[in-house]
């Protein structure tokens, strides 16, 4: 039994090249040129489904139509091909996250407008100019009215947005919210980020956050029990919040995007997690993920703990977004379903850290 | 548990500062002017209500959005006590567009500018002030309503003390230009609910609250306080408002604020001066106030700021909290003839007369596009 306040992760959902189920994730690079054919999204919502739609809304409708189906929150319908949801739609809530997604919306559209005029505008791409427009149509297709956000939040955005879903169930807003992290490549992406295309995500991860009562009223099976999660300058000291000295060590550090250890040139100190700690960088394989990382690092860390964590550290998975260049690192533990743990309260273990540092 | 608004900053096309824009909008003036970054002969439309601040016209530069945010984050933390020093405080940031016009000049022109770090506000707000629990969410018109909602939680699950939130955008030429595209007949103001209302225009805005719990004993000379904010979403149409997810919107507001329709006083409206917006709106709030919709005084601030999108809602309740404080309501611009559905609507239409008086709850709206519903509850201070 869980404690009241709780959060689980309740299904997860993936969009990707080459990787169809959270272990997947685990894998290292794909040998060179030998990458996957991109996803194909068509296969999974159908033509249809796509109809005045940029590419990251479509990976995002894929995602989460996979992760409400693993999550069992929708369910064929009788007499139909079609699926609908089995608990109402005002007790689900969305929260996606992506900082790409409609910047070529946006910067072709400008440029359009200098070589011709706003009449040679299509108006099927004004929702597409609105930055929340992904996560308005995830909410369109299955009917989810609970609240409906949408991060922007840079290199953390992804596990910032499965905070604000585990604040939407812990506030009592919702029962569960569908979390949703996606990014495409594109040339506009490329050019203003100045990084080769080839190098950048096309994809998508999904996960349901669920109220762990409401998770076992329904009978639905928990992958993972969400732990403390920090926003904090720096990777050291988001880190340093989320494990208090002299406590357990983590058994697996999914890393920030392109993580280096410290070399003897460059450490001042020594690695934040300690170095036989496995680490895991899920942009090795599948790009660079940007507001789809946090997603995408859940995701993963919910097949490490179907699979690996026989025997290693406490079981339980660190999770850190964004670096030292960045404005902030964000960090989450994770846990498997089964691991004995306290009520995670909003204020999480944080107030006893600090409480600790000031006597 | 109650909550006090203990700040507020502002900075649209009336004025900049909170006792500015509030005596600007009273004495109704607006901001709409000529086209000012783009080049007018691209639209059909030649206005908008943009704050003036380019180095010489038709000549747009990266940032402004970002440097309006931390002006109005400025001055409410100053006016809160908070300081300079926002280590410690959660900021929470709604907007429409981010800095989308900034990544368009540098698509376009080849303009500096680094999308990496700055395309959102969290960079900004941590050279500024030191936050680093900074969140910027993209929510469409309501995003400044629902990030007043999300920290509204933070302050009732005990989370936290004090939250600030704030609300910015600037108008993008691709948001522009698409809504430019897709009005029958461009507009050449915001005329909210009249019969010859042809549109929105945008406009630039940026607006921010501190927001505290309230203990008991505590110092006075809040602004006001919140009672309560709902947020939801149509699942209908990804640009279409629908008038059910209004009223089940304005409906939970009311709810979780403990009032009912008799005992709101004052209501800002969304307003855009869209046919669809305020044809919806108003069925809204006729079903949900029945008898009372004659109670309540009216108005919609957006005929004279333009719509400042994800700004708009907060510098919304910043007025509403300064109308319950002082008694005097924004006319609602240009109103001559209400359409059909807001006809029974107490609408302030001149420039007020001060002393109001006995105004005690405010309803504030705000909506966005993909069916983003988020309605406020405020009251007055010391009450």
């Amino acid at each position: 039994m869980s404690a009241s306040g709780t959060a689980v992760v309740s299904g997860v959902g993936l969009a990707l090249p080459g990787a169809d189920t959270p272990d997947a994730l685990l894998r290292g690079a794909h040998a060179p040129g030998r990458a996957p054919e991109p996803f194909d999204t068509g296969a999974r919502i159908g033509r249809r489904g796509h109809r005045y739609k940029d590419r990251a809304t479509q990976l995002a409708l894929c995602a989460a139509l996979d992760a409400l189906r693993d999550a069992a929150l929708v369910a064929p319908t009788d007499g139909t091909d079609g699926e609908s949801l089995t608990v109402p739609g005002d007790t689900i809530g969305v929260v996606a996250s992506s900082n790409l997604g409609n910047l070529d919306t946006a910067c072709l559209t400008a440029a359009a407008i200098t070589e011709g005029s706003a009449r040679s505008l299509s108006p099927m791409s004004l929702p597409n100019a609105s930055s929340n427009v992904i996560a308005s149509w995830v909410a369109i297709r299955h009917g989810l009215r609970g609240p409906n956000l949408m991060l922007c939040n840079g290199p953390t955005s992804g596990l910032d947005a499965v905070h604000w879903a585990a604040t939407l169930v812990a506030a009592g807003r919702v029962r569960r919210a569908l979390v949703v992290g996606v990014e495409t490549r594109n040339a506009v992406v490329a050019d203003l980020l100045a990084r080769p295309a080839d190098d950048l995500l096309d994809g998508a991860a999904a996960l349901v956050i669920e109220g762990a009562r409401w998770a076992d009223e329904r009978g639905a099976r928990a992958a993972a029990v969400l732990g403390p999660y920090e926003r904090r300058a720096g990777l050291a000291g988001c880190v340093r919040a989320l494990l208090p000295e002299g406590g357990e060590r983590p058994g697996v550090w999914f890393t920030p995007e392109r993580y280096e250890e410290p070399t003897a040139d460059t450490a001042d100190t020594a690695a934040p997690v300690p170095p036989h700690v496995p680490r895991h960088d899920v942009t090795a394989a599948f790009g660079r993920a940007s507001g789809a990382l946090g997603v995408l690092q859940c995701a993963a860390a919910v097949g490490w703990l179907g699979t690996a964590r026989a025997g290693t550290g406490t079981g339980e998975a660190l999770i850190t977004s964004g670096d030292d260049t960045a404005d902030a690192v964000a960090g989450l533990l994770l846990r498997g379903p089964d691991a004995p743990l306290p009520e995670v309260s909003a204020r999480s273990a944080m107030s006893e850290i600090s409480a600790m540092e000031c006597t | 548990m109650s909550q006090l608004v203990t700040g507020a900053g502002a900075v649209v096309s009336v004025g900049e500062g909170v006792d500015e824009v509030f005596s600007a909008l009273c004495a109704g003036t607006s901001g709409l002017g000529e086209l000012r970054g783009f080049a007018p002969d691209r639209y059909r439309g030649r206005h908008a209500y943009e704050i003036d601040d380019r180095p010489g016209p038709g000549a747009d530069v990266p940032g402004r959005a970002t440097a309006w945010l931390l002006r109005a984050v400025g001055e409410a933390a100053r006016q809160a006590g908070l300081g300079e020093d926002l280590s410690g405080v959660p900021v929470l940031v709604g907007t429409g567009l981010r800095e989308l016009r900034s990544a368009e000049l540098a698509w376009r022109d080849g303009t500096a500018f680094d999308t990496r770090a700055r395309l959102h506000f969290g960079t900004a707000l941590r050279e500024r002030f030191g936050a680093v629990r900074t969140h910027t969410f993209a929510g469409a018109c309501s995003a400044s309503l629902y990030a007043l909602a999300l920290g509204s939680d933070l302050l009732a699950t005990g989370a936290e003390d004090t939250v600030i939130v704030a609300g910015v955008d600037t108008v993008t030429e691709s948001m522009y230009g698409l809504l430019d595209r897709v009005n029958a007949e461009p507009p050449d103001r915001v005329r909210p609910f009249d019969r010859e209302r042809r549109g929105v225009l945008m406009g630039d805005g940026a607006a921010a609250v501190v927001l505290r719990r309230e203990e008991s004993g505590a110092r006075s000379g809040a602004l006001g306080r919140l009672r309560a904010v709902s947020m939801n979403c149509d699942a209908r149409h990804v640009t279409a408002p629908d008038a059910q997810g209004i009223v089940r919107a304005v409906y939970e507001a009311q709810q979780r604020a403990g009032v009912t329709p008799g005992d709101i006083d004052l209501v800002l409206l969304h307003g855009t001066g869209t046919q669809l917006n305020d044809s919806a709106e108003a069925t809204a709030i006729a079903e949900v106030f029945g008898p009372e919709v004659t109670t309540p005084l009216m108005t919609a601030i957006k005929s004279m700021t333009g719509h400042t999108s994800g700004s708009s809602g907060l510098v919304s309740l910043i007025v509403a909290l300064k109308s319950l404080a002082s008694g005097r309501i924004p006319p609602t611009l240009g109103l001559i003839d209400p359409l059909p559905e807001a006809a029974a609507f107490r609408f302030v239409r001149e420039p007020s007369p001060a002393d109001v008086a006995g105004l005690r709850f405010a309803q504030i709206d705000a909506f966005g596009f993909g069916g983003v519903n988020a309605v406020a509850i405020v009251e007055r201070a010391g009450t």
